[in-house]
C-alpha cells in the first residue's frame, strides 16, 4: 500500500462512522476498527523491509514553489510509531466500544478518533517538515475536540483550554524553528535535512532553531515547565486518555526530537536543555504522580515522569541512550496504555477513581487484578517484564553521564526518580487492589465483559512476552528504529534479562527497595506533602492568562482612549520621528544660493507674524479674539506675498482672508465664545512640545529645500516665454488660470458653486428638523445686543458699495496683463455685498437682490462652458482662446481674449458662491422673535427730524 | 489614442456611470424602497465586472502612462470586486432590519469600488490621489451611515479628521516628490531615482508611505480603526476589512515598487518597521478585547502587518506573497463576518465575545464553521491562513529579512491567543443562561458565505484554488 494511502485513510475512513451508526453501535465500531486495521496491514506489509533496513518513500509535488511536498518515508523510526498508532488505536476503538455508555455520541466520537489517528500516522510518516507541521497542527484540533467531548464536564473545559492554549502556542514555535531549519538545510525534505547536521550546527540560528524547535516538542509532550497542562486534560474520556494521553499525542514531541536527533543532537546546547529538563521533568512529575489520589492523575503524572525519562536519554546525545530511548518508547506505550484501560475500567465499574475510596478489589475484579498489577509492576521495573529492561539501560547509561563535571548528579536523581516511580507503582496496586474489602463502593464492582478487558489484557501479555524474551520480540524492531534515529551504526547492547552484577542493578535495587518504603511511610508523606506549600501549576497557569490579559488592556488602554488628541499626538510624532529618519539617512545636497541680505522691514514683519501667532496659542481660548488674530496673519501673509513680488496672490489672499474672516463670524454666532480648559498643564506642555517639533521640523525641511537649486528645471520659464504670445496675456497667474490650465479652473468653480449649493441644501435640511426649531427660540443675550444697523456703518458701506464695484471691474479688466482678474475681482465685489447685509440688515440687502445667487453660479458656470464650447466652432480643442485687438473711439487700442469671457464666468460663480454661503449662514441666524427692524438705520435723523415736527 | 485610452478606462467608466445612474434613479424614484433590489444589482454588477476584468490579458497604459491596465491591477481588482460583492449582498438582510438600508448605501460601495480600481492601476501621482479620495470619502460616508448612533457618527467624523490629515500628508508627499522628481509620473520618477534618491525625493516617499499606512491601517497610524470598526454598521465594518485593505496594500506595492523600485532598500527598513510593529500591536492589543469587532479590528491591522512583511521583501516573491496573504485574508474575513452579523440576540446585535459562550452546543455546525475560520486566522496549519503566513515568512526570510520572519512568528504565537480563546469559549464557556442565548436564525446568505469561507480554509489547501501561479505572474509584472 503506498504510505500516502496510510496516512490518508484514516481521514478517508472518518466520513464512514457518521454514517454507520445508523446501523448500530456494533456495526459502528467494527467499520471504524477495520478502517485502522486496514491501514495497520499496509503497514505491516512494509515491515519485513523497513526491517531489514530499507527506507520505502512516497513522493507527490504539492507547492514546490514553497517548498512543501506531500513526501512519505517510512524507516524504522516511523514503523515504530506508525504501528502503535495504529495497533493501540485498533485497541482503543474496541475498548471504547464497551466503554462509552448509550447517551454518548459515538458516530462523532470515532470521526474524531480517526481523524486524530490519520493525523498522527502523518506526523510520524511525513518526509516532508512542512507536511510534518501541517499534521501536527492537526493533532492539536483534533485533540482539542476529543477532549472536549464531554462537553458537560465543568473539568473539562480548563483542561481542554489549557492543552489548546499550551500546545497551540507550541506549534506555533515549532513552525518558526521548523521553517528556520529547512532554511540552513536549503531543503525542507528531512531526508535532505537529516544529512546536514555540520550546516545546521555551524549555523548562528543554530540556537534560536533548537529553541523554537524544543518548545514545541516539550509542549506537546509535557515537559517541565509545561507538564501541568497533560492532568487537566484527563477530563476526556478515558479511552481518549489512554491513547492521546500516554501512547501517542504526547510521544509526538518524542517523535520530534528523536526525528531531529542526527541533525542537533550531540551539542552541549542540546544536552544541557534536554537532558536537564528530561530529568528534571522525571522526579518532578514522579514525585507529584506519588500524591495523587485520582487513579487517572497518578497515571497522568507517571506518563510526564516517564516522558521526562524519554527526554531525558535523547538529551544524553550518545547512540546508547537513543537505543533505551526507543525501547522505552515500547514498553511505556504497551504498559501505560493497558494501566490507563485498567484505571477506566474500574471507573466504569465502581464510578469512582478515587484511590481513598478504593482497595481490595482483588477478589472483586480478579481479571483486572492481573491486568493492572502486571502493567504496574511494569513500570515499576520488576524484572522479567519489559519495564524493568529499558529502565535498566537508562540507569546504565545515567551512571556514565556527568552534569556540567559533577559525575553523581544524573545517577543519583536518575536512582532518585526511578524510586519515585516503583512506589507510586505500588501504590497503585496496593491501594486499589489489596487490603480488606469494603462495603461502601458507589457500585458494585466485578469484572467487565471480554469487550473491556481484552485490549489491555493483548498489552499485558505483550509487557510479558518482550520482558521474557527480549531480543527474539523487539530485538528487531529496536534495532531497525534507533538506526533511523542515530542514523549510523548502532551501538553495542544486548536486550537480555541479566547483565551481570552492573553498577545500574545497585541502582535498581535501590530504587525497588526505596520505592517499597516509601510506601510504607505514604501515610506521613501524605500529611507532610499536603501541608508544604508548592507551587500549583494551574493557578501559575491561570494568574499567567490573567495577567497577560491585564497587561495587554494596560496597553490597549494606554495608546487607545479613543482621544481624537492622542492620535494627532501619535501620529504627529511619528512623522517626526519618521522624518527625522529621513533627513538622517538621506543623501543632503550642498547649498547652491546663497541667502537673502536681511532687511528691517521684513524682519518687523517676521516678528511681527510671530508675535501675533504666539498671542494666538495664548489667547485661543477667546474665540473672538483668536478670530481677529487669524485675521491678522492672513494681512500678514498677504504682505509677505507682496514683498515676494507676488501680487496676484497677495491680493487673493486678502480677500479671501476678508470673506473667511465674516463667514467665521457668522458661525461664531452658533458656537460658545471661549473653548473650555480640558487639559492639565503636563499634558499642554507635551502636546506643546510635540507641536514645537513638528513646526521646526517643518521649518528645517523648507529651509533644506529652499537653499539648494530645485531638482528640476522650473516650468516658470516656459510660462513667462509663452503667456504673452500663446494667452495673449502678460499676467502669468491669469493666463495660468483661465488658459493654459483653463480647464482646472473650470473645474474649480463647478465644486466651488455645488459647495455653495450644498451649504445652501445643508441649511434647508437643518432649517427643516428639530435643530431649525432650538436654533429659532434660542434666547437672546440681551446685555450684548447693541444697534443692529449702526448709522455710521450703514452710511460708510453704501457710499462705498458703488466704489467697491468700481474697483472689481476694474481688477476684472485689467486682470489679463496686471494683477487681477475674476477670481479676485468677484471676491471683492462679494466682499462689497456682504458689507450691504452686515450694516443694513438682511431683509433690507435681500429685498433688494433681485437675481437669485443659484441663478448667478448656474450663470457663471454657463458662461464658461460656452466659451469653452466656442473654440469647437474654431475646430479647435475645448477652450483653446484666441485674442485680437480692437480700437473704439475713444479708448485707446485693448485687447479682447476669449478668455475673458471665460474669466466672467470665473467672476459670476465666485460672487454668487459666496454670496449663497453666506445667505444660508444667515438664514441659520436669525431667531424667532426677533423682527427684522423697520428702518434701515437704527438712528435716522431725518426720521428724528418728522418725528418732532409731528 | 483618445479611444484606446477609454478603451482601457472602460471598466471603470462603466461602473462610475453605472453608480451616478443608480443614483439619480435612487434619487428620483423611489428613494429607499427599491434598496434591497438595488444592492442585489450592484452585487451583480461588481462581480460581472470582475469577470470582465479578470477576462483581461496583456498590459496597457492609457493617458500617456498614467492609468495602468496589468495583471497585477486586474488580480487585485479581482479580488476587490468580488469582495465588496460579497459584503454587499450580506449587509442587505442586516441593515434592512435595522432600518439603515439607503439607497446611497449600494451606491456609496459602487463608488469606493471605481475610486479601489483606480488605485491599483494608478500610474501617476495624480490618479492615485483621486482613486485614493474617491474611495476615501465614500467610505467617510458609509462609516457614519447610522445617523442616530453617537458612536456612528462619531466613528465617521474620526475617521473624517485622521483621514484628511493623512491625505494631507499624502499630498505633500507627492509635491516633494513631484519637485525632485520633475514628474508625476511613475515611470519618470523611477528614472529620476535611478543611482539613489535625493533629500526631497526622500522625504517625499516617507509622507507616502505614511498616507499609504493610514489607509492600510499600519501601526502607528492605526488609531482610528478600533474606533470605526467598533462604531460602524457591521456590514460596513465587514467592507472596511477587505476591499480597502487589497487595494491600499496593492497600491502600497505599486508605488514602491513601479515608482521606488530601484531604491528598495530606502523604503525596506520603513514597511518593515510597519510591519513589525503593526503585528505586534495588533496581536497584543486584540488579547484584551471583550467586543468582537474591536477584536477584529486589531486582527486586522495585524494581519496587514503581515501582509507587509511581504511587501519589505522587495522581491517578486514578496509581492507574490502579499498577493496570496491578501486573498486568503479576504477570504477568511468574509467568513468571520458572516458570523458576526449574524449574532444577536432578539433581533438586536451583539458584539460581546461572552456571548458566543457553549455556542457549539446550540449550533454545532456554525461553531465549526467558525473553528476552522479563527484557527485559520490564527495560521494553525493545515488550513489556509497557514499558507498565507507561511508565504511572507519565506519571502522576508529569502529577502535576508531573517530578524522580521522571526518578530512575524513571535507575534503570531501572541496573537494565536485571542483567536483560540473564541473557539474556547464556543466549546468550553461557562454556561450561559437560557436569556443570554444568541438567536437560532441566519439568513440563508450569511450561513452560506459562513459555510463556503470555511470550506475554503480547508479545500483550498490542496493547491490554492490556483492562485498561486497568478499571483506569481501578477507580482512579475510589477517587480522586474
Amino acid at each position: 500500500m503506498p504510505l500516502i494511502l496510510i496516512a490518508i485513510l484514516p481521514f478517508l475512513g472518518a466520513l464512514l462512522p457518521g454514517l454507520m451508526i445508523r446501523a448500530g453501535r456494533t456495526v459502528c465500531a467494527w467499520t471504524t476498527a477495520t478502517v485502522t486495521a486496514a491501514a495497520l496491514i499496509g503497514l505491516l506489509v512494509h515491515a519485513p523491509a523497513v526491517l531489514a533496513g530499507e527506507v520505502i518513500t512516497y513522493r507527490l509535488d504539492w507547492l514546490p514553489q514553497l517548498g512543501l511536498n506531500a513526501n512519505f518515508m517510512l524507516d524504522g523510526l516511523g514503523l515504530l510509531f506508525a504501528g502503535l498508532i495504529l495497533g493501540i488505536g485498533l485497541l482503543i476503538i474496541i475498548y471504547a466500544r464497551f466503554y462509552l455508555s448509550r447517551e454518548d455520541p459515538m458516530g462523532t466520537f470515532y470521526t474524531y478518533l480517526l481523524l486524530f489517528q490519520g493525523a498522527m500516522v502523518g506526523i510520524v510518516l511525513s518526509d516532508n517538515v512542512l507536511l510534518m507541521l501541517v499534521f501536527w497542527e492537526l493533532t492539536s484540533l483534533s485533540s482539542f475536540l476529543l477532549i472536549g467531548y464531554w462537553k458537560h464536564l465543568p473539568e473539562g473545559r480548563q483542561g481542554a483550554r489549557m492543552a489548546l492554549a499550551v500546545t497551540g502556542m507550541g506549534g506555533l514555535a515549532l513552525i518558526g524553528g521548523m521553517l528556520i531549519l529547512g532554511q540552513i538545510a536549503g531543503s525542507y525534505d528531512l531526508s535532505v535535512i537529516l544529512t546536514q547536521k555540520d550546516a545546521v550546527q555551524a549555523s548562528p540560528l543554530y540556537l534560536p532553531a533548537l529553541i523554537l524547535i524544543l518548545l514545541g516538542a516539550f509542549t506537546k509532550s509535557a515537559q517541565f515547565p509545561f507538564h501541568f497542562w497533560l492532568p487537566h486534560a484527563m477530563a476526556a474520556p478515558t479511552p481518549v486518555s489512554a491513547y492521546l494521553h500516554s501512547a501517542t499525542m504526547v510521544k509526538a514531541g518524542l517523535f520530534l526530537m528523536a526525528r531531529l536527533w542526527p541533525v542537533l543532537a550531540g551539542t552541549p546546547e542540546w544536552f544541557y536543555i534536554v537532558a536537564t529538563t528530561g530529568l528534571v521533568t522525571m522526579v518532578l512529575g514522579a514525585l507529584i504522580a506519588l500524591f495523587k489520589d485520582d487513579l487517572k492523575a497518578l497515571l497522568a503524572f507517571s506518563t510526564v515522569s516517564h516522558l521526562g525519562l524519554i527526554t531525558m536519554l535523547l538529551g544524553f546525545g550518545t547512540p546508547f541512550a537513543a537505543v533505551a530511548a526507543v525501547f522505552h518508547i515500547i514498553n511505556h506505550a504497551t504498559f501505560k496504555a493497558a494501566l490507563f484501560m485498567t484505571a477506566g475500567i474500574i471507573d466504569h465499574e465502581t464510578q469512582t477513581r478515587d484511590i481513598k475510596r478504593l482497595g481490595g478489589l482483588r477478589h472483586l475484579m480478579p481479571v483486572t487484578f492481573v491486568i493492572g498489577t502486571l502493567a504496574a509492576l511494569s513500570m515499576a521495573g520488576i524484572p522479567l517484564l519489559n519495564g524493568f529492561l529499558s529502565k535498566e539501560m537508562m540507569l546504565e547509561e545515567a551512571e556514565r553521564t556527568i552534569w556540567s563535571g559533577t559525575p553523581w548528579l544524573v545517577p543519583a536523581l536518575a536512582t532518585f526518580g526511578a524510586l519515585l516511580s516503583a512506589a507510586y507503582s505500588f501504590r497503585f496496586v496496593i491501594h486499589t487492589f489489596m487490603g480488606p474489602e469494603r462495603h461502601d463502593y458507589p457500585a458494585r464492582p466485578h469484572d467487565p465483559g471480554f469487550g473491556l478487558w481484552g485490549a489491555p489484557a493483548l498489552l499485558v501479555v505483550l509487557v510479558v512476552v518482550i520482558g521474557i524474551l527480549p531480543a527474539a520480540v523487539a530485538g528487531g524492531l529496536v534495532a531497525a528504529a534507533s538506526g533511523a534515529v542515530i542514523g549510523g551504526d548502532l551501538p553495542y547492547y544486548s536486550l537480555k534479562i541479566w547483565h551481570g552484577i552492573t553498577p545500574a542493578l545497585y541502582m535498581s535495587i535501590i530504587a525497588l527497595a526505596g520505592g517499597a518504603v516509601l510506601l510504607a511511610l505514604h501515610r506521613p508523606l501524605d500529611r507532610l506533602w499536603q501541608a508544604t506549600p508548592r507551587p500549583e501549576a494551574k493557578v501559575i497557569f491561570d494568574a499567567l492568562m490573567a495577567g497577560v490579559v491585564w497587561l495587554a488592556r494596560a496597553i490597549t488602554a494606554g495608546v487607545h482612549n479613543g482621544s481624537m488628541a492622542r492620535s494627532g499626538a501619535v501620529f504627529a510624532v511619528t512623522i517626526v520621528v519618521a522624518g527625522y529618519a529621513a533627513w538622517a539617512g538621506g543623501a543632503q545636497a550642498p547649498a547652491t544660493r546663497d541667502l537673502l541680505p536681511l532687511a528691517a522691514v521684513p524682519l518687523a514683519g517676521w516678528f511681527a507674524l510671530m508675535l501675533v501667532t504666539l498671542c494666538l496659542v495664548f489667547w485661543h481660548h477667546q474665540r473672538l479674539v483668536a478670530l481677529i488674530l487669524i485675521g491678522v496673519i492672513g494681512l500678514i501673509v498677504s504682505v509677505g506675498f507682496v514683498y515676494f513680488s507676488a501680487p496676484d496672490l497677495a491680493l487673493t489672499q486678502a480677500t479671501v482672508e476678508v470673506v473667511t474672516v465674516i463667514l467665521l463670524l457668522l458661525m461664531l454666532n452658533f458656537i460658545p465664545k471661549t473653548t473650555p480648559f480640558e487639559s492639565s498643564a503636563g499634558r499642554r506642555l507635551r502636546d506643546g512640545a510635540i507641536a514645537v517639533a513638528v513646526g521646526l521640523g517643518a521649518a528645517a525641511l523648507t529651509f533644506a529645500l529652499q537653499i539648494t537649486d530645485f531638482a528640476q528645471p522650473s516650468i516658470s520659464a516656459y510660462h513667462l516665454a509663452n503667456s504673452k504670445t500663446g494667452g495673449g496675456g502678460t499676467n502669468v497667474v491669469n493666463v495660468i488660470l483661465v488658459d493654459f490650465r483653463g480647464f482646472d479652473t473650470f473645474g474649480e468653480i463647478t465644486v466651488l458653486g455645488i459647495a455653495a449649493l450644498v451649504i445652501f441644501a445643508l441649511t434647508e435640511a437643518v432649517l427643516a428638523s428639530p435643530v431649525g426649531k432650538w436654533l429659532a427660540n434660542r434666547p437672546l443675550n440681551p446685555d450684548k445686543a447693541g444697534d443692529a444697523h449702526p448709522l455710521m456703518m450703514v452710511v460708510a458701506t453704501r457710499v462705498m458699495m458703488p466704489i467697491a464695484l468700481v474697483v472689481g471691474t476694474y481688477i476684472f479688466l485689467r486682470g489679463h496683463n496686471e494683477p487681477g482678474g475674476g477670481f479676485i475681482a468677484g471676491l471683492i465685489v462679494a466682499i462689497a455685498l456682504v458689507m450691504q447685509y452686515m450694516a443694513s440688515g438682511f431683509d433690507w440687502a435681500a429685498a433688494r437682490q433681485r437675481f437669485p445667487y443659484h441663478g448667478i453660479i448656474a450663470a457663471g458656470v454657463l458662461i464658461a462652458a460656452l466659451t469653452g464650447v466656442g473654440s469647437w466652432f474654431a475646430g479647435r480643442p475645448f477652450l483653446t482662446s484666441s485674442f485680437g485687438y480692437f480700437e473704439i473711439w475713444p479708448i485707446e487700442e485693448f485687447e479682447l481674449a476669449t478668455a475673458m469671457a471665460f474669466d466672467v464666468g470665473v467672476f459670476l460663480c465666485v460672487v454668487g458662491a459666496v454670496m449663497l454661503a453666506l445667505e444660508s449662514l444667515a438664514r441659520l441666524a436669525r431667531r424667532s422673535g426677533v423682527r427684522p427692524s423697520p428702518h434701515a438705520m437704527d438712528v435716522d435723523p431725518s426720521r428724528d427730524v418728522t418725528a418732532g415736527g409731528q | 489614442m483618445m479611444s484606446a485610452d477609454i478603451q482601457t478606462l472602460l471598466p471603470e467608466l462603466m461602473l462610475a456611470l453605472y453608480a451616478i445612474a443608480a443614483l439619480m434613479a435612487g434619487a428620483f424614484m423611489g428613494k429607499d424602497r427599491y434598496a434591497p433590489l438595488l444592492v442585489w444589482v450592484t452585487g451583480g454588477v461588481l462581480v460581472l465586472m470582475a469577470v470582465w476584468v479578470g477576462s483581461g490579458t496583456g498590459a496597457h497604459s492609457a493617458f500617456s502612462g498614467s492609468f495602468v491596465d496589468d495583471r497585477f491591477a486586474r488580480f487585485a481588482k479581482v479580488m476587490i470586486l468580488v469582495s465588496a460583492a460579497a459584503v454587499l449582498v450580506m449587509s442587505q438582510d442586516y441593515m434592512a432590519r435595522r432600518g439603515i438600508l439607503r439607497f446611497e448605501y449600494p451606491v456609496l460601495i459602487a463608488l469606493a469600488s471605481v475610486g479601489m480600481m483606480v488605485m491599483v492601476s494608478a500610474g501617476d501621482l495624480m490618479v492615485l490621489y483621486m482613486g485614493l479620495e474617491l474611495q476615501s470619502l465614500a467610505l467617510y460616508v458609509v462609516a457614519a451611515l447610522r445617523r442616530d448612533s453617537v458612536k456612528s457618527t462619531e466613528a465617521g467624523l474620526k475617521y473624517f479628521v485622521l483621514g484628511a490629515l493623512s491625505s494631507g500628508l499624502l499630498l505633500y508627499g507627492a509635491s516633494l516628490t513631484y519637485g525632485f522628481a520633475g514628474t508625476t509620473l511613475f515611470s519618470g520618477i523611477i528614472a529620476a531615482a535611478e543611482g539613489g534618491v535625493s533629500l526631497g525625493l526622500l522625504f517625499g516617499l516617507v509622507f507616502l508611505i505614511a498616507g499609504f499606512a493610514f489607509k492600510v491601517s499600519a501601526a502607528p497610524f492605526h488609531m482610528w480603526t478600533p474606533d470605526v470598526y467598533e462604531g460602524s454598521p457591521t456590514p460596513v465594518t465587514a467592507f472596511f476589512a477587505t476591499a480597502p485593505k487589497i487595494a491600499g496594500m496593492a497600491l502600497f506595492a505599486r508605488v514602491v515598487h513601479d515608482a521606488f523600485g530601484g531604491v528598495v532598500s530606502d523604503w525596506q527598513q520603513i514597511v518593515a518597521f510597519l510591519s513589525v510593529i503593526s503585528m505586534f500591536l495588533g496581536a497584543i492589543a486584540a488579547i484584551g478585547q471583550t467586543n468582537i469587532k474591536r477584536l477584529m479590528a486589531y486582527s486586522s491591522i495585524a494581519h496587514m502587518g503581515f501582509a507587509m512583511m511581504g511587501l519589505a521583501a522587495g522581491t517578486a516573491f514578496g509581492v507574490q506573497a502579499m498577493l496570496i496573504y491578501l486573498a486568503i485574508y479576504v477570504t477568511m474575513n468574509v467568513g468571520s463576518f458572516a458570523f458576526i452579523m449574524a449574532m444577536e440576540r432578539d433581533g438586536r446585535p451583539v458584539v460581546e465575545i461572552d456571548a458566543l459562550r457553549l455556542y457549539a452546543r446550540r449550533e454545532p455546525l456554525r461553531a465549526l464553521a467558525l473553528l476552522v475560520l479563527m484557527f485559520s486566522l490564527a495560521g494553525v496549519p493545515p488550513l489556509l491562513g497557514f499558507f498565507g503566513k507561511f508565504y511572507v515568512l519565506r519571502a522576508a526570510y529569502d529577502a535576508g529579512l531573517g530578524w522580521l520572519a522571526f518578530a512575524g512568528v513571535i507575534a503570531s504565537v501572541i496573537g494565536a491567543f485571542y483567536y483560540l480563546r473564541v473557539v474556547y469559549l464556543m466549546y468550553f464557556g461557562n454556561e450561559p443562561d437560557d436569556r443570554e442565548a444568541l438567536d437560532g436564525a441566519m439568513s440563508p446568505v450569511l450561513w452560506g458565505m459562513l459555510m463556503v469561507s470555511a470550506l475554503a480554509m480547508v479545500i483550498g489547501v490542496v493547491n490554492l484554488f490556483g492562485i498561486e501561479p497568478l499571483a506569481a505572474a501578477a507580482a512579475a509584472t510589477l517587480v522586474n
